[in-house]
This record gives structure tokens, C-alpha cells and sequence, in this order.
């Protein structure tokens, strides 16, 4: 799964710690949710969502023929 | 919360350095006990020694953080974290795993050093329960989830 979060965080002018701090969540899971290394829960999706307000389909996009076994 | 925390912590804390002092003043004044009872007093410095030094350290940790809110509300989101979790049960498995090869391994070589039945039976016992503390948990969770 893609997503578009740096790109909204830097438009909003925060830092990963800003945002981490907001969403209750380590530094590192913002790092690994921006690097693709990580895809998070539906309740954090939301929850990013939310505090953008914006849909989590205009975050997150998901790809039909991607194969995500060896994901987290 | 924490205030109660910290009395449970501060009471098994004593508990354990009384069973400390108990296995030492046993060790120094008991020649006479034999078999079982002859470990019992190291047994009970270990014990005690360990149960005293966990509590205290946690005891030591939560007097620190109440002076400090911004870095237990840290710890608090380090701990929580979803991807921390992640991780942290994917570890767990991982380690399940390696363990039920490494105990698979250990189980053959000891039979092949011929090692006492009785030992070999209680290695057998400790691993056929783990597998079955598995496949509990998967039912709990199948049903559950």
C-alpha cells in the first residue's frame, strides 16, 4: 500500500515528531507509515484521517495486484 | 493509579528482602536439613533477590516519572505504540519457532547421550504443553476475532 502522508504533513508544516506527538504514535511508526515499510491499523488510518480531514482513500491508496505477504 | 502501583511495587520490594535475609540467615544457621531442603535456602535468596531488585527498579522508575509527566507520557506512547506491538509480537513468534527447533534438537541429542528417561520425559512433557498452550490460544483467538 502507497500513501501520500509526507507529502500532507510537509503541507501542513509539521515535523514526524509534531505529527507522532498528535497521533499518539512513536516517530518511527510516522517514518515506516511514510517509507511504505509499515501499513498501519484501520483504527490509525482513520485516526490520520481525521486529524487532516480528509478521506483515508486521499492518504492511503491501495493497489489491486499488490502482494503484501511479506509486509507487517 | 500509579500511587497504588507504587505500593504493590514498595510491598513485593520487602517481600523479597525478607526472603533474601530469610535464605541468608538460613544458609549461615541451618547444617542439619538435607535433600530438597538443603537448595531450599539459596532457592529463596534468588527468588527474593529477584523479586526485590524488579520491584525496586519499577518502585525507583515511577518516583522518577512522576517528576518528569512529559517523559512518562513518552514511555506511555513507546509502549502503546501499534507498531511497537507489531513488532514485538512478530519477535515473540519468531522466537516460538526457533525455540520449538531448538527443543526438537536438544530432545534428540539427549536421547542419543542416552541421558536419564526421566529427564528426557520431563523435556517431552514441556514441549507437547507449549504446543498445546498454542493451539489453545488459536482457538481462544479464532473464536474471539
Amino acid at each position: 500500500m502507497e500513501n501520500k502522508l509526507e507529502e500532507i504533513r510537509k503541507q501542513h508544516g509539521m515535523n514526524q515528531e509534531e505529527l507522532a506527538a498528535v497521533l499518539e504514535v512513536s516517530r518511527q511508526t510516522i517514518g515506516s507509515l511514510e517509507n511504505g515499510r509499515y501499513n498501519p491499523s484501520i483504527l490509525l488510518a482513520f485516526k490520520i484521517a481525521r486529524y487532516f480531514h480528509m478521506h483515508i482513500e486521499d492518504i492511503f491508496i491501495y493497489k489491486e495486484d499488490y502482494n503484501d505477504d511479506d509486509k507487517a | 493509579m500509579i500511587k497504588r502501583k507504587n505500593g504493590k511495587y514498595a510491598f513485593l520490594a520487602t517481600i523479597g528482602l525478607i526472603l533474601f535475609v530469610t535464605g541468608l540467615i538460613l544458609i549461615k544457621f541451618s547444617q542439619t536439613s538435607e535433600g530438597m531442603l538443603l537448595t531450599l535456602p539459596y532457592i529463596f535468596v534468588g527468588v527474593g533477590m529477584g523479586i526485590f531488585g524488579h520491584n525496586l527498579g519499577e518502585l525507583m522508575k515511577n518516583i522518577a516519572l512522576a517528576k518528569d509527566p512529559e517523559a512518562a507520557k513518552q514511555i506511555e506512547i513507546e509502549a502503546n505504540d501499534e507498531r511497537n506491538i507489531a513488532i514485538s509480537h512478530k519477535a515473540k513468534a519468531k522466537a516460538y519457532d526457533a525455540m520449538l527447533l531448538i527443543f526438537g534438537a536438544l530432545m534428540l541429542v539427549f536421547a542419543l547421550m542416552q541421558v536419564n528417561l526421566n529427564i528426557i520425559l520431563t523435556f517431552v512433557a514441556a514441549y507437547l504443553l507449549l504446543i498445546i498452550i498454542n493451539i489453545y490460544y488459536l482457538r481462544k483467538f479464532q473464536k474471539e476475532m
